[in-house]
């Protein structure tokens, strides 16, 4: 060995030294990394078949929810209701929510993924168009297709996940937030784009707004008066 | 720095065994992370599939409730009315009272002195908000300002001097009431921004007061003509 130079030795002792350490590294990690691949496959399997499950079972329920529908106004007209009864209790279902309704309205979609978006959309910019919404006169509003009602709550649960109704309304993939509002198109239009529009814009999200026949659906959750009792009975 | 070929080659192999086991390195690192990716992104919709099931088999229950009414035979008239009366007070047009928090919110009597913002001496549009959105966090049943039941319909909006509610100005003090459990309620105010009203209280002198009462009376809110919205069939 007396031939190997001395300058070489330490540049070869380094590399040495670099290799063994990567080598068991590496070894490491393998044996995690599969050990967790497992883990994760498992999680994976068990993650798809719950969500499968609970997809399936909402399939059903809506089917079920529909067919109820049909056979609760098919009972209505059977039994022949006032009519005049009948229109007020649907203006009434349309006020509260609990009946899904259609009409014209702007569709405004609000994309904060962007990487030059220094705060994403929260409750509280949320809360804001809603009201600005309100007072431009909308009759019907959705966010996410969740019904915003009265007494709709939007907070946030954990660091970033919305709850409207209590229901997440957060989305994975697609555009994150998109408003459905029936009313009048224009005057909607005018507010939100001159009120709401250019604060988002400022803040680096797009939004976009378009004008549509809409359909948004009912309120699923229940209004409840255990506190509450009528004054004129 | 000459080298023979015997160590040139020796530096070479180890190199790229070093470069390899580096880049194996790097994928088996990246591998675990996407994946843990693809599960977080799994949960929330879960989450939300779980959260709409619920609220549909609720209202299913409903539904079958009232369906069973007319299998038995009720008159029909007489459910419509029971039905209607629920629907009135589901949408706020009928005036309650029960056991609920008076929160009061007034400017303070102070003005700004020097360097101080005279914007932290009023009451503004969106604490009014934050307070309703908290209220109704906590369970609130019904809820009113300054007189105005608050419905779907209702907006609070800033316009100068004084805040749009119901389409009718109202101005300091600003009366909050609200009929629901008082615990959860002034719980959950607690729980969103009271606290920093109360340092605008210290520091500059408005008025946060919070009562529980007994007995809150809410008075009826208004049904305005809807023209857009008409009733649709549920589904896709």
């Amino acid at each position: 060995m007396k031939r190997w130079h001395r300058t070489l030795a330490l540049p070869v002792t380094m590399v040495a030294i670099a290799l063994g350490f990567l080598i068991s590294i590496q070894a490491q990690t393998q044996k995690n990394v599969s050990a967790a691949e497992q883990i994760s496959a498992d999680r994976m399997t068990q993650m798809k078949s719950v969500l499968s499950n609970s997809l399936a079972q909402n399939t059903k329920l809506q089917t079920d929810h529909r067919v109820l529908l049909e056979q609760l106004d098919a009972a209505r007209k059977k039994v022949g209701t006032d009519p005049q009864l009948l229109a007020e209790l649907a203006q009434l279902q349309m006020v509260e929510g609990t009946q899904a309704v259609e009409g014209p309205g702007i569709l405004i979609s609000i994309d904060d993924r962007d990487k030059k978006v220094p705060f994403p959309l929260g409750t509280d910019d949320l809360a804001t168009i809603i009201n600005t919404l309100k007072f431009a006169g909308a009759e019907a509003i959705s966010i996410n297709g969740q019904r915003v009602i009265g007494s709709t709550a939007i907070v946030l649960s954990g660091s970033s996940t919305i709850l409207v109704n209590e229901v997440p309304i957060n989305r994975t993939e697609g555009i994150p937030y998109e408003l459905m509002v029936i009313g009048d198109q224009d005057t909607l239009f005018d507010y939100f784009s001159k009120l709401e529009a250019p604060n988002l814009k400022l803040g680096g999200m797009t939004v976009s707004i378009s004008r549509k026949t809409l359909k948004i659906a009912s309120y699923k959750g229940t209004y409840t008066f255990k506190q509450a009792k009528p004054l004129t009975p | 720095m000459q080298m023979d070929k015997r160590e040139r080659s020796l530096l070479g192999v180890a190199s790229i065994l070093l470069g390899f086991l580096f880049i194996i390195l790097l994928k088996s690192q990246g591998v675990a992370g996407s994946q843990l990716a693809v599960q977080e992104t799994a949960v929330p919709s879960l989450i939300q599939t779980e959260q709409e099931n619920q609220q549909l088999s609720v209202d299913n229950e409903k539904l079958q409730l009232e369906l069973s009414k007319y299998a038995q035979g009720q008159s029909a008239t007489t459910l419509a009315n029971q039905q209607l009366q629920e629907a009135k007070m589901n949408a706020g047009v009928i005036g309650v009272s029960g056991p609920g928090l008076r929160i009061t919110l007034d400017d303070s009597k102070r003005a700004a002195i020097g360097q101080e913002d005279p914007m932290l001496f009023l009451i503004h549009e969106g604490y009014i908000r934050e307070i309703f959105n908290a209220l109704w966090n906590g369970g609130a049943e019904a809820i009113a300002v300054n007189g105005q039941r608050v419905t779907t319909n209702t907006e609070v909006y800033c316009s100068g001097s004084y805040i749009q509610i119901n389409g009718t100005r109202q101005m300091p003090p600003y009366v909050i009431d609200a009929i629901g459990d008082t615990n959860t309620l002034s719980a959950a105010l607690k729980f969103y921004g009271w606290f920093r009203l109360g340092d605008l209280q210290q520091q500059n002198g408005i008025t946060r007061k919070l009562e529980v009462l007994n007995n809150v009376v809410i008075p009826a809110g208004k049904l305005r003509d809807y023209h857009s919205a008409k009733p649709a069939k549920e589904g896709t």
